[in-house]
This record gives C-alpha cells, structure tokens and sequence, in this order.
C-alpha cells in the first residue's frame, strides 16, 4: 500500500470520526452532569436533519440558505430539549435506570413516528451548500471539501467545549455536579437549573450534527438508531461523560471503521464492537472515565 | 455491583438496537410455536362473499417509503377491479399490516391475517429477510403470497414452495442482466469491485454477479467487496477503499437512501468520471438526488414509467398522479400487477380455492403494465422484465431518468429449470 493510499483511508477515518464525535459529545456531556443516559440523542440528531430539510426548502434562500437552516433548526431541537427535559426527564433524575432507559426509549419511538407522520417514510436531500461542493486535493488525490468542514466543526465544539468545562466558572459548576450534585447543590447552586440547560445544550449539539449531516449523505428514518449504536461504542470505549474520552473515542472507531473496511470489509463492524469489549474488559469505566462509586 | 448493573444496561441497550438490524440481516430461525397446526385459512366460502386479500408490508426504514408505494399501488388495483363489479362477482376486501421490519412482527402478522382475519391470499412484504419469515408461516398455512418487492431467490428457488409467486425480477435475474448490460457496455473491464448492503439481497446479488463475469470475461478478477451495513450514511471509507483498488468498474446493488449517500459521497472523489459504475438508480433516488445524480451512470431497476413507457404502463402513471400527486416508482407498478395476476388466476379457477388458483396460475401469461410475462410452472417466477439504462436530464421531468434503456425479458436471464433443480437438490426440495 502506497503512502497516499493509506493517507487517504487515514482521512476518511478522521471524518467518520468528527461526525460521531459531533453526535457522542453531546450525550456524553448530558450523561456526564445528569448521569441520565439519553438513548433518544439518536432521534434528536434525525429530527434535526429532517427539519433543516424542511427550513431549507421553506427559506429559498440561494446560496446560504443551509446555514440559515442548520442554525434555525439546531435551535428548535434545544427548544425540544427543553421540553423534555422540563416535562420528563426531570422527575427521574432520582429514579433508577430502568426507568430512565425506558422513558427515552419511548421518546425515540414517538419521535420516530412524529418523523413518519410529518414527513412520510421518503428520504431526502440537501444539495452541499456552497463553498463545499468540490473536492481539495491532497498528495494529488482528491477528498471532499465538505468532509472538511465537518471536521473543522468537530474541532470547534471541542475548543468550545473544552473552553466551556474546563476555563469558565460554569464549567466548574458543571464539574464538580458530575462529581457530586448533592454537595454542589448544598452550596446554593440551583441544580435544577443547570441540569436544564446542560440538556438544552446537548439537544442543541444533536440538532446541529444532525444538521450538518443532511447535505453530506441522505436524510432517512432510521439514521437516529444507525448512529446512536456507533455512539455508544465511542463513549464507551473514550469514558462515559468524558470529553476527552469522547474524542479519542471517536477517532478510535473511525480508524478501526476506515481501516477495517479496507482490509476486511466484513468485519469492519466487528472491529469496532470487539475494541469495545477489550475495552470493558480492562477498563469497565472507559479509557478516560472513572469508575464508579 | 453498580460496574455489572451499568453493564447489564449496555448488554440490554445493545440487544434491543441490533435486534432490528439483526432481523433483516440473516434467514430467520422461526422458533416452535409456528409448529401449531396448520389452520384452513379459507373457511369453505359463499360463493358471494369478499375475497381477502391481505397486504404485509414492513412500515419501517428503509422499507417505508417502498412499502406506502406498494400498498397505494394495490389499491389502485383494487378500488378498479371492485368498480367493474370484483372478480368473479366477488369484492376484494383489502387488509393492510404493518411487520415493522422485523422477522418475528412479519411472522405474527402473518400468522394473525391468516386466522382472525381469515385471508384467501397475500401480497408483500418489502425486505428479503421478512419475506423468508413470512414465507415458512404461510406456506405451513397453505396461503398464496405474491411477492412483488422482497427479490431474494431463496423464495423460489432455494426454498421453494408452491404456496408463492414472485413477480419481480428475484436477485438472481436481476444481477445478471445487470452484469450483461454493464459488460456490452464496457467490454474490456476486467478487474472489478463490488459494493451491496451487508443482508440477503445485497449477497445474493453479488454472487450472481460474481457468477456471470466469470461467464463472460472468464480471466476476470473481483479484486474488493464492500459491505456496508443496511442504512449506512457515510460511505467515504468505502469510497477510498475502492478507488485504491484501481478497478476497471465497480458493480453495486445499493438501492434508496444509501444510494444517494453514496452518491454523493462519491462525487467530489471524481468517481463516477474515472470509474463505470451500475447500481439501482430508480426514481426515488432520483427524486432525492436531483441534479445531483450523475449523468452517464449504468443503472438497472424493475420497471417503472421511464423505463417502459407502454400506453397501458402511461395510463397507470396518470391514475397514480390523481390519486398521490406523485409519479409511481416501480414498487407501485409491481404491486399494482400482483393484483391482477390473482385476478387472472382467481378467474381461470373460477374459484377463490388456494390449491385451485395455484393450478391455474402454472404457466398464465398477464398482460401487465411491464408488458406480457408468464409465470414458470416448475418454481412460480414471473418471466418479469430487467430493465437497465444510462442516467441522463429530461426537459420533460422535474428530475434525472434513463435514456438508451434496454428491456431484457425474465426468461433470458432466469436459472434454467436444470440449474433450479439442481439448487433444490442441494437444499432437499422435492417436486
């Protein structure tokens, strides 16, 4: 194998990798502060692109019309997180988890049927929107200019939110709640209130990769289930609620994923799952989590 | 103990997700209780009474869009036959349900239309996997399904039994062909890669595709198969995969949603201008790609307006735009022929009887929307047509068709009865 070859295979793995990181970051943050394990992420990121397509359409704005509706639509998913969070998944942070799996999991399953009710079982497109629709040459070989937008946006949200856990004081507050909410919260913080919006923003983060994924392949039911399965393997395998978990996680099943399917396509899947298991038979926790107590 | 909770919840959290993809991936293992006694389905009937027909169709995925298009396609076919006063002055009552795309809700369903509500026949289901789960609880029941989506072979072949017709083109005719259309065009391509949705269509199609170069450039070499999961959104891996290959052509049966995927994965790689490609651009595909599908590409499908632009298929096209303001795909145009072929069958027996319209369907010819085919008496297939073509714009469209489209009939490519009997002696069939 060739240099630009394996460089090439190198770079797809890395954009595989920044879209599952888009999707992952935000449910691993919102399992990391709540400790609640939002199985209807998936349904988010798929009612995202379904309803940029919608706002797309609607606007007829030429070239930056996808922009505008990534953005809108990003937007009205946190509003539905918002909802849901206000409505439901408040009144069982105390309980278990069987519970908390079972209410989200209904969650995906009315979402999806909202999804078939509002838009039909067709799949849709979005064209790339300008300036991504060529192709950049790298070593004479050409790679798509949108794969590099995605990961440009993949290394944003990390900036940002690295930035937002680590340098700022809400960051802090976020921290020290995933470590312990009942002291955070005998320090006068109004957990109630950071728990809503730590949700709204993963709801948000879900909108926007489910956005940003409708001009790059096709918009269809059944896309929240196909990325929340790879999504658990990357948190599992980075640490749940770690963000740096969540990062090497993606990269990992990106790789494994790029370079399986060129070795043995078979298996390429196989490949992800069984890291996944060496994975939680050394470390149970995840290479980047803690255990827990 | 929290470490072995958390790990049960995961162990729970995967069965349940995989469970559906699992259930389209392999031959379904169908547990004890279809081992009930086989029930009379058909009830010694009044002569006056409504003929059931009972509609199993997979609401789910990737199938959705295909099966709502069967199902209008069927009642189109319907509400006509009970305007002109039924088939043989019997209405046709229309059950629609719903397997969800999964073997056991497939295998339930089917087994609930059968006895509560009593179906004289079945048309469906969309996905191969559902149809094989199906197929064991209907034949056991001794029903008559049309199959006129789910294509895999193993219906009629591998695991025949008389209690099923097929009439679109199954996975063996349609590879084939496919493979015939893209070696005439491309003669001198020997080195190959092959990319298909990793569940019983998209390997059957690969193997008779395998199968037939061989046949016809016999120093040819299949230097790279890919295998996407059903529903995979990003195909750059496999993309670069292939292309590091360097293959004279590549030959896929991606279909629908991946299609458009791949696609428009592939464009910016400049794919489609190095490398021939054939694949199931119909017109979903073509409707969801706009102008983003690729000029000049093979494609090969199942027959819909575009393809065969007979009067009586034009004459459907116009019905279909009434009643869904759409054009009909050619899911439409096989369910809507699937009812006329139990029409035809039902009148030559002049009886709802199962075994009676299995007799008298061995060897009719329908005149159908697809033209004139012939259903083989040895295993029940259609002598349905393959159709292939090159992509190209329409000024008459609002989106991309064919042009140059060859119309291969089904008896040209079908396995000879020979080759149909020697499969069935490998896998125990006796007739």
């Amino acid at each position: 194998m060739s240099f630009d070859v394996l460089f090439n295979q190198f770079l797809s793995g890395i954009a595989r990798g920044s879209m599952l990181f888009l999707v992952a970051s935000g449910l691993s943050l919102t399992f990391g502060v709540l400790r609640v394990l939002n199985f209807a992420h998936g349904s988010l990121y798929m009612l995202g692109a379904f309803l940029t397509y919608s706002i797309w359409k609607w606007l007829l704005i030429p070239v930056y019309g996808f922009y505008v509706a990534t953005l809108l639509s990003a937007l009205v998913i946190a509003g539905i997180g918002l909802l849901i969070e206000y409505s439901i998944l408040r009144r069982l942070y105390a309980r278990g988890w069987p519970e908390q799996l079972l209410a989200t999991y209904a969650l995906i399953l009315i979402i999806t049927d909202t999804v078939k009710w509002f838009w039909g079982g067709e799949f849709l497109s979005i064209p790339r929107p300008e300036p991504f629709t060529k192709a950049v040459f790298l070593f004479g070989f050409p790679f798509p200019s949108y794969n590099f937008f995605i990961i440009i946006l993949g290394l944003v949200l990390v900036f940002f939110l690295w930035w937002l856990v680590y340098k700022t004081r809400l960051g802090d507050i976020i921290r020290a709640a995933a470590h312990d909410r009942d002291m955070v919260s005998a320090l006068g913080i109004p957990i109630p209130w950071l728990f809503t919006s730590i949700f709204v923003l993963g709801a948000f983060i879900a909108g926007l990769s489910g956005a940003v994924t409708a001009p790059y392949g096709s918009i269809a039911l059944g896309m929240d289930i196909e990325i929340i399965v790879e999504c658990f393997a990357v948190v599992v395998i980075g640490g749940m609620g770690s963000l740096p978990g969540t990062l090497l996680g993606s990269f990992i099943v990106g790789q494994v994923y790029s370079f399986g399917i060129m070795y043995k396509p078979e298996l390429a899947l196989a490949f992800i799952f069984m890291v996944m298991a060496i994975v939680l038979i050394i470390r149970p926790w995840g290479i980047f989590g803690r255990p827990e107590r | 103990m929290k470490r072995l909770a958390i790990l049960a919840v995961f162990v729970f959290i995967f069965t349940m997700i995989l469970a559906p993809v699992m259930a389209q991936a392999g031959t379904p293992a169908l547990k004890a209780d279809t081992k009930t006694p086989a029930p009379k389905a058909a009830v010694k009937a009044d002569a006056k009474d409504p003929i059931r027909l009972g509609a199993i169709w997979d609401y789910a995925g990737p199938c959705y869009m295909l099966s709502e298009s069967a199902v209008q396609g069927i009642k189109i076919a319907v509400d006509e036959i009970n305007a002109k006063g039924g088939i043989i002055g019997r209405k046709i009552d229309l059950i629609v349900r719903d397997t969800e795309m999964k073997v056991d809700v497939g295998a339930r369903e089917t087994k609930d239309l059968i006895l509560r509500e009593k179906v004289h026949f079945l048309i469906g289901p969309c996905s191969s996997g559902v149809a094989l789960a199906v197929q064991v609880v209907q034949a056991e029941s001794k029903v008559l399904r049309i199959t006129c989506m789910a294509n895999t072979e193993a219906q009629v072949v591998d695991k025949f039994t008389p209690y099923v017709a097929q009439v679109v083109p199954n996975t063996y005719m349609e590879a084939i062909a496919a493979t015939r259309f893209m070696n005439k065009k491309y003669p001198a391509a020997k080195k190959f890669c092959t990319i298909a949705p990793d569940y019983e269509f998209g390997r059957r199609e690969e193997a008779a595709f395998a199968e037939e170069i061989k046949r016809l450039v016999p120093d040819s070499e299949i230097l790279y198969q890919a295998w996407p999961k059903p529903g995979e959104k990003d195909f750059t891996s496999f993309i670069t995969a292939i292309m590091a290959q360097k293959p004279d052509a590549v030959h896929s049966s991606l279909f629908g949603g991946d299609l458009v995927a791949f696609t428009k994965q592939a464009a910016p790689y400049g794919f489609f201008e190095k490398i021939p490609f054939i694949a199931l651009y119909d017109l979903p595909v073509f409707v969801a790609l706009g102008n983003d599908a690729p000029d000049g590409v093979m494609a090969f499908g199942r027959g819909c307006f575009f393809m065969d632009p007979n009067p009586k298929m034009m004459e459907f096209v116009d019905k279909y735009r009434k009643a869904r303001g759409a054009y009909p795909d050619s899911w439409a145009v096989q369910a809507y022929d699937s009812v006329y072929l139990l029409k035809a069958a039902v009148e030559k027996a002049k009886s709802s009887d199962t075994e009676k319209v299995i007799v008298a369907m061995e060897g009719i010819t329908l005149d159908s929307l697809r033209g004139k085919f012939t259903i083989r008496p040895l295993d029940h297939m259609g002598s349905v047509p393959c159709y292939q073509g090159v992509i190209a714009k329409d000024p008459n469209y609002p989106f991309k068709i064919w042009k140059d489209v060859v119309r291969v009939p089904g008896d040209q490519v079908w396995r000879s009865e020979e080759g149909v009997r020697e499969v069935w002696k490998k896998t125990g069939v006796t007739r």
